[in-house]
């Protein structure tokens, strides 16, 4: 890349400027991984002294006449384990009545909100995801550029074609954001009023980071072919859409920190005043595995999205180029989705294990009370996601030259996942007639009536997710001959991993039944790192493995059988559904608060929906929302339609301006 | 087809002969006896053998058929006591998805499973559809009668067992937040099962303020309330089965089940003893428990030692978090128990 004298002298001062930044940061780097804890306890103590000596600072400035008031966070504690203190700088959160609220006949507020709220956030993960999946792909034709260019150029176009229809989204989502902001503001106008005066300066950093989100986009998007060219420039276009994502994911954290506000406020009083320190606002305990469940949720949810799109496209195809193109495009956003998905859960264990720990009330009210059958629809739901994504895998591997040597384990994976299945859902309380309940002697089955506890969930899922990363393994590797000396040794340290790490969860799951429960929570950390061992270091063996390897053949893209097309739909489908799911079930759980326990919700509308109740909300935002997803890939492909140029006949004289 | 033939013999005589004859000797009374599920292991084991011992190769809808029909009669009759109906099309349903996956795992596996299928509907097989288009329609006819016909059991209902607790509760006249409260006769967290169970070591110190003889004088006097009140219903052994259990719909908690005060809070039993059924929301049916407020028959002193004799006649620990204050192993307040906000007294 950087061969040519041209690009020397551009190259040159760029080197300079990461090697500077690279000499700044990596001595803070190594600081900080060697003396974190040798000077955690001093800076620790240090700030203690400077939070003591501003206290006493401040009580003298009251002292001397200055009005502030003191009060307590709700959540913020000091480092003695007492609530925070901080200087009231708001009003109380208002007592909302009647003339708060505002309704239309045809429909309850509370619906129209949850529906506006809900399309915006399936089309803002969209918008979110697709930089993300542009960026990975555009770099890995960057790096295939000299070793495979025809390959290079395809994932490049395809990167570029997924831009094209997230622009289109974009607006989308810019629209569906306006009104939802109408919604709240016409509907809810007391409870917005209260969150706009909290989250004021954060609304415009919002706003302006939007700009900046849009600025970016667009150079990033019609500055491709442009950039394309020239190396130097193609590296400084893919820089763009790590800077896209960065904005995106600020954007993205921003607007979460209203949502896990509203779940568990912090940076305020008990009444609800701001106590000076928005950080501590948008900081709550429920931000940062918020966000990070966002982040991956999105990359599922756009992959599935990307994947449907490619395999509507794929069963219409024309011609044997189409669907070679398309069965490759299913199995990158396949590739994606799955990616996102095993870690997800994980992600989401944090979120529910800091909720816990925020509220024993609020976890309960998930777990075990009035969500809980929810909580089992969501079970079915990851399920079938997982099916999904292994029938994908089993159907992509078999069209694949040299599989024939794994498809035969293939039965045996689906036996793992359905007995792990089994054990994940099967409820704690089960559903009975008296009648059964003295056949079984009491209300928990001997047998299975042990699955129905978290010992026996974690460790279902963590033998599902490594089943399926197993089944990943498989298809990497399906048509290689591994030549590389240590071929034995290599398959030896990958069965070592997974034997391991099955052996492992296996014994914690067991183990945890024998432990108090707060102990048992723990266990769930070994668990999940002998579940991405697999991932990682079984990924990393696997691929080193590759070097010198055999083929027996190219993949033979474009004989993706139907079953394995169809479920990508039913991936993309179970995944809209699911997300709509866990969404309202994170937000109904503040029951009737609209900001736990410092704004109640007085409206006509505080009430918790019946399970079908909402079943039907949440089918009809997955309906609704997969409309708009056709007609926004139907508008980006009016661009992508050249109109045929129409030839002049022979002997028509053309016009001087057309003559080239 | 005419191995397929032979397969479906084996698979049609040898699930009777196994079922009236040889299963009988793996008969248990318990569903916790591992030799019934060792005797159907060995069923399923002698089926492939013979199969291989003949070099049987049945079509793909046969083997489809053999493997459901092998879920089915496990979850029917090998797994007891009989699970209920709803975890049993729960489980059937998993099981055909399953069965659904291994058929549909490749384009040539899902093919030759359609064929038969498709020649069937087509009238290849001529016998096939006949059977097919008789028998469906009497089936789906026999199962919409017996859906339609009317039933005196009780309907089942959705219920919330472990509910949310609310924010305070009024006990005694004494408001306490039960986010802080605890149990002001625990001495150690999570006291020291494993190696002193069931026996505790009186002599033993275990912590500030408190002593193994104190501690066990009051799970004495928890147990003494225990047998004098609640066993009737929650069994002497705490496992739910009292003697009184039988009537109930649902039965009374079972303690020694992981899933019940093993994940709870003190706090949280607290609230239920002293509440009762009645002071259940609505969403877990206060109306289907029969337990009282026992806040109207024992002193809040009382409801605690029951509490401590529970989770030590069970062995589990209550549950806590790791943020908690450290309130464990803090002597007990001067001028008694009774001034202590944190424990409602």
């Amino acid at each position: 890349m950087l061969g040519k004298k041209a690009s020397l002298s551009r190259t040159l001062p760029l080197l300079a400027v990461m090697f500077f930044a690279f000499s700044l940061f990596v001595p803070n780097f190594v600081n900080d991984s060697f003396a974190k804890e040798a000077f955690a306890e001093r800076a620790f103590a240090e700030e203690a002294f400077a939070k003591e000596v501003l206290a006493e600072e401040e009580a003298a400035e009251g002292a001397a006449g200055e009005e502030c008031e003191i009060s307590q966070d709700v959540f913020y504690k000091d480092w003695e384990g007492n609530p925070l203190k901080g200087c009231v700088s708001g009003h109380p959160a208002p007592d909302l009545g009647e003339t708060d609220y505002n309704t239309y006949s045809f429909a309850p507020s509370r619906m129209i909100l949850w529906i506006s709220n809900q399309q915006h956030l399936y089309f803002g993960s969209f918008v979110l995801a697709v930089p993300i999946f542009c960026m990975v792909i555009e770099f890995i034709g960057i790096r295939t550029r000299k070793e495979d260019p025809v390959m290079a150029k395809k994932y490049d176009k395809l990167a570029h074609d997924l831009m094209k229809i997230s622009l289109t989204a974009y607006s989308w989502t810019a629209i569906l954001g306006g009104i939802l902001l109408f919604t709240f503001i016409t509907l809810f106008p007391g409870f917005f009023k209260y969150m706009a005066t909290i989250f004021r300066p954060v609304m415009h950093v919002y706003a302006l980071m939007f700009l900046a989100e849009s600025g970016v986009l667009y150079v990033y998007y019609y500055g491709w072919d442009k950039m394309s060219a020239d190396p130097f420039l193609k590296w400084v276009h893919v820089s763009l859409a790590a800077l896209l994502n960065l904005i995106g994911t600020v954007l993205m954290y921003l607007a979460n920190s209203w949502a896990t506000f509203m779940q568990a406020p912090g940076g305020i009083d008990e009444q609800g005043r701001f106590l000076g320190n928005i950080w501590h606002v948008i900081h709550s305990t429920l931000w940062n595995p918020v966000g990070v469940h966002r982040i991956l949720g999105n990359i599922v949810f756009g992959g599935g999205i990307v994947g449907a799109y490619a395999a509507y496209h794929y069963l219409n195809a024309r011609n044997e180029e189409e669907k070679a193109h398309y069965d490759w495009v299913c199995y990158v956003a396949m590739f994606i989705a799955i990616f996102g998905l095993i870690p997800l859960p994980f992600a989401g264990y944090w979120l529910m294990k800091e909720v816990y720990a925020f509220r024993q009330q609020m976890g309960i009210t998930l777990m075990g009370g009035i969500m809980a059958w929810l909580f089992i629809i969501q079970a079915v739901m990851i399920g079938l996601l997982f099916f999904g994504a292994n029938s994908y895998l089993h159907n992509g591997m078999s069209r694949v030259k040299g599989s024939e040597r794994y498809m035969k384990y293939c039965k045996y994976m689906v036996l793992v996942l359905i007995l792990m299945f089994t054990m994940w859902m099967t409820p704690h309380t089960i559903v009975m007639t008296p009648a059964e309940l003295k056949v079984m002697g009491g209300a928990q089955h001997p047998i299975v009536g042990h699955f129905g506890v978290m010992s026996a969930k974690n460790t279902a899922v963590n033998i599902m997710i490594t089943t399926t990363v197993l089944c990943f393994l498989l298809y990497q590797r399906s048509n290689k001959r591994i030549t590389v000396p240590w071929a034995t040794v290599g398959n030896c340290w990958i069965a070592a991993i997974f034997v391991g790490a099955v052996v492992n969860i296996a014994f914690l799951g067991y183990y945890g039944y024998f432990l108090p429960a707060n102990q048992r929570v723990g266990l769930s950390v070994p668990q999940v790192t002998s579940t991405l061992t697999t991932l990682f270091a079984g990924t990393a063996i696997n691929i080193s493995m590759f070097k010198d390897s055999e083929s027996f053949g190219d993949i033979e893209w474009g004989t993706q059988s139907k079953v394995g097309t169809y479920a990508i739909f039913m991936l993309a489908i179970a995944f809209t559904w699911l997300m709509g799911l866990m969404g309202y079930i994170r937000s109904a759980v503040r029951l009737f608060w609209h900001v736990t326990e410092v704004v109640r919700d007085n409206s006509v509308d505080a009430y918790t929906l019946t399970i079908g109740e909402a079943g039907k909300m949440l089918t009809f935002n997955t309906l609704f929302v997969w409309v708009q997803i056709v007609i926004v890939f139907w508008v980006g492909s009016l661009t992508g339609k050249k109109a045929a140029v129409e030839k002049a006949p022979e002997g028509v004289p053309v016009p001087a301006q057309q003559q080239q | 087809m005419k191995q397929g033939l032979t397969s479906f013999i084996i698979f049609v005589l040898g699930l009777p002969i196994f079922h009236n004859f040889i299963f009988p000797m793996f008969q248990t009374s318990s569903g916790l006896n591992p030799a019934r599920y060792v005797g159907f292991i060995l069923f399923v084991l002698t089926f492939i053998i013979i199969h291989l011992i003949l070099r049987l190769k049945p079509p793909m809808a046969m083997k489809a058929l053999f493997v459901w029909g092998f879920g089915f009669y496990f979850y029917d009759y090998v797994l007891i006591p009989h699970i209920p109906w709803t975890l049993f099309i729960t489980y059937m349903m998993l099981w055909s998805i399953g069965t659904f996956l291994y058929i549909s795992q490749d384009a040539a596996t899902f093919k030759e499973f359609r064929r038969p299928i498709v020649k069937t509907i087509v009238g290849e097989y001529k016998l096939a559809r006949i059977v097919v288009f008789i028998f469906l329609p009497v089936f789906v006819g026999f199962t919409t009668y017996k859906s339609l016909l009317p039933k005196f059991e009780e309907p089942v209902e959705l219920r919330t067992v472990h509910p949310a607790p609310p924010a305070t509760t009024r006990v005694h006249g004494k408001t306490c937040a039960l986010e802080k409260t605890r149990n002001p006769f625990r001495i150690q967290e999570q006291d020291d099962y494993q190696t002193a169970f069931p026996f505790l070591d009186v002599n033993k110190d275990f912590g500030k303020g408190g002593t193994g003889a104190q501690y066990m004088k009051n799970v004495t006097e928890g147990g003494t309330i225990f047998f004098q009140n609640c066993h009737y219903c929650h069994g002497d052994q705490l496992n739910g089965l009292g003697m009184f259990s039988h009537v109930f719909n649902p039965t009374p908690a079972n303690f020694i089940d992981p899933g019940t005060i093993a994940m709870l809070r003190e706090s949280f039993l607290f609230w239920r003893v002293s509440k009762g059924g009645p002071g259940l929301p609505n969403e877990s049916t206060p109306w289907s428990s029969a337990m009282p407020p026992w806040e109207e028959h024992l002193k809040t002193e009382q409801i605690w030692k029951v509490i401590l004799f529970e989770y030590w006649y069970t062995g589990w620990h209550p549950r806590t978090f790791d943020t908690e204050p450290a309130y464990i192993g803090a002597p007990v307040p001067p001028g008694g128990i009774g001034s202590d906000p944190e424990t409602c007294m």
